[in-house]
Parts: structure tokens; sequence; C-alpha cells
């Protein structure tokens, strides 16, 4: 084949260029869907401990995505020194594995929050999301007061699980995925997994934890602050040797 | 598949592999296309395409202000 | 002339071009204003009002989206449907679907823009739109994909010149990576909400290869088609070498879709896979300069209009900074270095030194070139270019210096410990110092946007020109067939 006929056939020339152009995408993304170890195994006592959200804490990643927080905050900390002084130890890829889209992001305008879940009081995250600067005076960060005025809405709860469910997280409809779920996460873990119930188990911990400090209705921030308070508590690392996770890397 | 997958992610073998397979390519069309009088007429006359439009001479007229 | 011939239509169809080329600048506008009003909010954050449209992180796409695929690919399809007709010295092959590809894309930004107010995102960086926008997108580009084809099909030479292997690279490679990148189940037909196909460690992969890519193809391999047919043509001069631009493309084309993963050095994506981004990175600067030479060289030939000619001065500068940025990437991909650069400012400066740098400066040359063509006048006022060319410039210095003082200086001290093994600054410090770097770079912004301004006043009265010149001239002709 003469180059001169690529440079006068215009079909020859899309069907090279096609296939020059796929060679790098297919060698870097097929892999890691086939090659074991790509995203680590996380059992303690058989048990898988990173588990998907729970419908509350998946309503509050929505929001976080519709407020576009992933612009300003990373979920994603690196192996170094200051960041495991900072933001703790260092993330693994099971951590994100349901993650539909992942929210590692790209940029720390404010600080890592992968592992924020349990270092501050919901009121804590209520005050600071209401008014940042009431709580941290030189903050950037914009406030979010409406998260506290707006009613969450949750009646198409089912739709969402079931549309994540589609494409992979093994949230439960049929008795079987239940019985699946009850072996892989145990049974408290599968039962908030399950499709049928997420109404009901969407307003119980709304409304058990309190989350926006007011219990009479359930808002977007019961919701937000649900998920921030979840973020990074699935992988207990003191039940691990040290390095245990190094050779995935 | 997954042998082949894992054996050609593997980085010692990844990297002499595609090294070798890749700049084989690259040199090839550099040489290809550096090579032989005739092809070096060819290829510069493709320059001048540009400046073969008909109505050239209205575009230069609009150069100038 | 083309349409000395009063109404007769033009041998090429140059209303798509016209179209595209001001709505190029329409998004340019807004979408750069929308920029630094996202730079003064990170400066003074009282601005976000406290309102949801307007908060950072609702706005901040629309900035991006606005100037990427607004500005950016307006402009691209401007430039792209004029280089096709010129260089083929045929007529589009439908004007049907090319006026079909531009109400596609206009239509397909302005709701985007309006849906991230309003709280509709994928929440995927340059991949926000939701599912309805992607197919409109996705429907959209075929069509262009047919109209440039099917134009090249016509052409009466043999050779397809090489700004159009660009344009079809460019067009291609945005059409694989917007489908691969965009799988996602929606919630319901009635529902904008959707999940993405992938997740965690492979939907990172997939959005930076697309991330990146869209830099890659989109933001450089468009343009450098966009170079190809400009520079020669306002240089007065062909481009150096014809057989560089043949090795600048096979290189360029390959090499660039192994270089996304650079965006995840360090995380939890696995280490052969950023080690094989940051390999191909660092081979890229290669033919990132070979084009860049081989524009430059072309350029040399006609120094001395460059005290005459504005416009060869936004080309010089523009490849200037494509040197400039293509060399600082495949440094930043470097582990070592991004472990300091990630997630910093720096990256930021890199950015707008290649959207702003070359993407923009480029963009204005072809259009101040392309302008009085469409329009068959000559350009309103060439102060105006002048000062454009200023404002533009210096605004760019002055904003990616501002951003490598916050980058390296943020990442200087979220590193830094004392002789105790403690960490010397709270992140909150860090943000602290950034205030004045962030006030200069809202300056220098502001600086590139009134450049815009300027362009956009200067547009406005050549068009405005124009059409009192062709009303005199039928005028002219109405007197003279009423005196015969």
């Amino acid at each position: 084949m003469k180059h001169e006929q690529i440079e006068t056939n215009a079909g020859l020339l899309i069907v090279l260029t096609l296939i020059v152009i796929s060679i790098g995408g297919l060698a870097e993304i097929v892999p890691l869907y086939f090659l074991d170890g790509t995203v680590e195994e996380v059992k303690v006592a058989g048990r898988d401990t990173v588990r998907p959200y729970t419908p509350l804490e998946l309503r509050g990643r929505d929001i976080y995505q519709r407020e576009g927080c992933y612009v300003c905050h990373s979920q994603m900390i690196r192996p170094f020194r200051d960041e495991a002084l900072r933001y703790g130890h260092y993330s693994l890829a099971a951590e994100s594995k349901y993650d539909h889209p992942f929210q590692w992001g790209s940029k720390r305008t404010g600080p890592d929050l992968a592992r924020v879940g349990g270092k501050y009081s919901n009121q804590w995250h209520v005050q600071h999301l209401y008014d940042p600067r009431s709580v941290v005076p030189e903050s950037i960060m914009p406030g979010y007061p409406w998260l506290l005025k707006n009613n969450l809405a949750y009646k198409d709860i089912n739709g969402r699980m079931r549309a994540l469910k589609a494409v992979g997280v093994p949230y439960s409809e049929t008795q079987v995925e239940y019985d699946a779920n009850v072996q892989r996460f145990g049974r408290e873990a599968a039962d908030l997994l399950d499709i049928h119930s997420a109404e009901h188990n969407l307003l119980s911990q709304a409304q058990s934890s309190n989350y926006d400090g007011n219990g009479d209705t359930i808002t977007e921030m019961d919701a937000l602050v649900a998920y921030l308070q979840v973020l990074g508590t699935m992988v207990d690392f003191s039940k691990f040797d040290e390095g245990h996770f190094a050779k995935y890397r | 598949m997954d042998e082949l997958l894992t054996w050609f992610t593997d980085m010692e073998n990844t990297k002499p592999c595609a090294l070798v397979l890749f700049f084989v390519t690259f040199a090839l069309i550099v040489l290809y296309v550096y090579t032989g009088k005739k092809r070096k007429e060819r290829f510069e006359s493709y320059r001048n395409i540009p400046f073969e439009e008909d109505d050239d001479a209205a575009s230069s007229a609009g150069k100038e202000q | 002339m083309a349409d000395a011939a009063g109404r007769a239509p033009e041998q090429y169809n140059y209303d798509i071009v016209r179209r595209f080329a001001i709505m190029s600048l329409v998004w340019g506008v807004l979408g750069m204003l929308t920029g630094v009003y996202l730079a003064a909010e990170l400066a003074w954050p009282v601005l976000n009002f406290d309102i949801p449209e307007i908060t950072f992180g609702r706005l901040r796409p629309v900035h991006t989206t606005l100037v990427i695929f607004g500005f950016g690919g307006s402009a691209l399809f401007a430039t792209s449907y004029y280089v096709v007709q010129r260089t083929c010295q045929a007529r589009l092959v439908s004007d049907g679907l090319a006026a079909f590809t531009f109400w596609g894309w206009q239509v397909a930004i302005g709701i985007a823009a309006i849906s991230y107010m309003f709280g509709y995102t994928q929440a995927r960086e340059y991949a926000e739109m939701v599912w309805p926008i992607d197919l409109l997108i996705a429907v959209t580009w075929v069509a262009y994909l047919l109209v440039y084809v099917g134009t090249i099909r016509r052409r009466t030479q043999p050779h397809i010149y090489v700004a159009n292997w660009f344009f079809i690279a460019f067009i291609l490679a945005t059409a694989i990576l917007h489908i691969f990148n965009n799988m996602e189940v929606p919630v319901s037909m009635f529902s904008l909400k959707s999940y993405s196909l992938h997740a965690g460690v492979q939907d990172a992969m997939t959005q930076w290869w697309y991330g990146h890519n869209a830099v890659g193809f989109f933001l450089t391999a468009a343009f450098l088609g966009m170079m190809y047919y400009f520079v020669p043509k306002q240089a007065g001069r062909p481009i150096y070498s014809y057989r560089l631009s043949i090795i600048h493309f096979w290189a360029l084309v390959f090499l660039y879709m192994w270089v996304g993963a650079h965006h995840l050095h360090w995380t939890a994506l696995p280490d052969w896979t950023s080690t094989l981004a940051a390999t191909f990175s660092i081979l890229l600067l290669l033919p990132s300069w070979g084009g860049m030479i081989n524009g430059v060289m072309t350029l040399s030939g006609a120094w001395d209009r460059l005290r005459t000619d504005p416009i060869m001065r936004f080309l010089i500068v523009a490849l200037s900074f494509y040197g400039m940025s293509t060399f600082e990437g495949p440094m930043m991909s470097l582990k070592s270095v991004n472990a300091l650069s990630h997630y910093t400012d720096w990256t930021i400066g890199h950015v707008h030194s290649g959207a702003l740098g070359w993407v923009a400066m480029i963009s204005f040359g072809s259009l101040y070139h392309l302008i009085p063509r469409l329009f068959n006048t000559a350009i309103y006022s060439k102060r105006l270019i002048y000062l454009h060319f200023w404002l533009a410039t210096i605004g760019i210095v002055i904003y990616i210096t501002a951003m490598w003082v916050a980058g390296i200086g943020q990442g200087l001290m979220l590193r830094s410990f004392d002789e105790y093994g403690n960490l010397v600054y709270t992140f909150i410090e860090t943000v602290n110092f950034l205030h004045l770097p962030y006030m200069v770079r809202t300056f220098g912004g502001a600086l590139f946007v009134s450049g815009v301004l300027v362009m956009a006043y200067n547009v406005y009265m050549t068009v405005r020109k124009a059409r009192q010149e062709e009303a005199a001239l039928e005028a002219k002709i109405a007197a003279k067939m009423a005196r015969t």
C-alpha cells in the first residue's frame, strides 16, 4: 500500500486514523476490567466491608454532584506523608467501586473529603454548609442555605437504585439477590440495600440520625450530611497489617 | 485472553514489545516520507494547495485595508 | 469576486461559516465573562450571594462548556467548513445538513449551560451534559462527519490537504470519546439524572482518557488544522515542510490517546497505567514541537510583516504558547513534579496557557483573517486589533504567573514539615495564601476578556460597514438601471 493512496482516499484515511487513535485507549482501559488486583478485595471475617450507599446516602451523593462539590474537593488521598497526616490512609480502589460516576476530583480548592466521615459532628457540617465562614472565617466556600429549606425528593429512589443496579451495583430486588447480599455484606447491610424497602430505609435513617437537627422534615441537608459522614468509613484499617494493600499498587 | 493480557501488562514485557513495534512503524514512516527525490517533490508540491484557490485574487485584495 | 454578481449564490457556502464565526464570539464573550466571575468568587467568596444558580460549583461547568465547546467548537466548525471548501475547491455537500449542525450545536451548548445552573449534571468534568444533550450532540456530530467527508469526496484534485487530516482526526476522535465516555443509564425516560456505566477506577480512567483527549483532539489537533491553513495564508507563503506535517500528524494522533492517565498519578489507578501515560506524555513533546517548528518556520520568512500585520502577531504568540505549554505538560506528567502540581492551581495555569495562549490566540488570528473575507470588506479598525493583541497577551502572562505562584506556593506549603515532623501549615492557611494570586488572576482574566470585547465591537462594526457598503452598491446599481 502506498502512502499516496492514503492521502488520496478519504475512506482509507479514516480507517487508518481510527485504528491509530484506538490503540492507546484500548491498551489502557480494557485491562482495568480484567486484571485481578485492579480493585482490592477488602474482607473482614469473610464479609465485604465496602458496601453500596444506603438510599439516604445515595440521595446525598446525588446532591453532592448537583452542587458541583467535585469541582473543588477531591476524594482521593495519595500515598504521601503529608496527606496521611492531613487526611488519613491513602484511598483504595475498592472504596470507590460503587461510585457511578467516580468523584475523585482534580483540584483541591478545599481539602480532600475521601475520609471526612466521622471527623466532624453533624451539627458542625450543618452549620458549615449553611454558612462556611461562621465556622472557618478564612474559608472561600459558598454557603448552601437552601439545603436546609429544600425538602428531600425521594419518590424516585427506587428508580435511582434500579438504574444503579443496571450498571452493576448490588442492590437487591429478588430473594436470591437479597440472600447473596446477606452472604456478602451481612444481614444489617443487606437490609439497607433492598430496593423494595428503600423509602422506608431512607425515612428511618433520616429520622433516627436527624442529621440536620430538625426532626420535623427531611431536607436535602439530611441526605448530604449522611453521605459526607459515611465517606471513607467503610474500611477499618486497624483490621489489616500495615502494608497489606501495598501489593495492589 | 486473560493470560495474554496479564503477560502484556507486565511492565517488563510491555516495554520492549511496544517500543520495538511502535518504533519500527515510526521509523518506516519517516524513511518513507524522507526518501526518494520524486516523493519529496510530490509531497512538497502539496504545500501550495491553499494558494490554488480560484478566487485568490479576491482574498489577497481583502488582506490590505 | 465571489459575489460581485449581486444576489447570485456564492460559489462556497460561506453563510454557515459566518454564522459559526459570529456564534464563536458570542459564546467566547459569555464564557470568558463567566470565567472572570468565577475567578472573582474565589477571591471574594461573598460573590456567591447564596444563590444556588451562580455558586462556584454550578457555574464552573458553564464556563468550561461555553469556552471549550461554545467558543472553541464554533470556531472549529467555522474554520473547518471554510478550509475544507477552499482546499477541496468544492462547495459543502449539503447546506441543509450543515445548517443542522449549526442549530444542533448551538442548542446543545445553550441548554447545557442553563441546565448546569439548575443543577442538572453528570458530575464528570467536561462531560457534564445530561443524557438528552449527549444524544443531541452525538446526532449533530454524525451530521458533521457526513458533511465533512462528503465535501472531501467532491474535491477537484487528488490530494487531501493536511489541514483536513487534522480536522478528520478531530471529528473521529471526538465521536469515539463522546460515545464511550457518556455511556450511562438514566433513572427513567423522564428523568435527566443518569448514572455512568463505569465505576471508580474504570470510570476515572475512561473519564480522563476522554478529558485529556478533549484537550488533545478538540483543543489541539483541530486547532493545528486551523494552523496549517491560516498561518500559510496570512504569511503569504506555503508551510515550511509538508513532509514534517505528515510525520507530525501520525505521531500526534497516535501518542495523544495514551496520555490521559497522567491526570491520575498516585491515585488508586494501577501504577502500570499511569507510568505508561507518563512515558507517552514525554514522547508527545516531539510531535508537538514538530508542529510548532513547522508553524514558526513558516512565519519566519515573513518577520518584516510582524510590524505591519497584527494578525501575524496573534499567530506567532499562539505558536509560542503552544510550544511553551506542550513543554510544561510533559514536565507536569512526571510523577515527581505531579506530586506537587496535582490538585493545585498550577494545573489551572497550565490549562489556560494552552487555552488562552494557543487555542484562543490562533482562533482570534484566524477569525480576523476570515471576517473581512466572509463579509467582503476590510476590517473596521486595525488599531483595535493591536489593542486586542496587547490586552490578550498581557492578560495571559499575568494569569499564568499568578497561577504558578499559587500552585507551586500552595504545593510547597502543604508538604512542609517542621523539625519535629509535624505539618507546618493547616489547609486553611494555604487558602489564605491564595487570596493575593487569586485577585491577580482575576485581573489578568479581566484584561483578556476586555480584549475579546474589543474584538466583538470591531467585528460588529465590520459587519455593519459591510452591510452599508452593500446597500450603497445596490443603490448605485439601481440608480444606473433607472438612468438607462
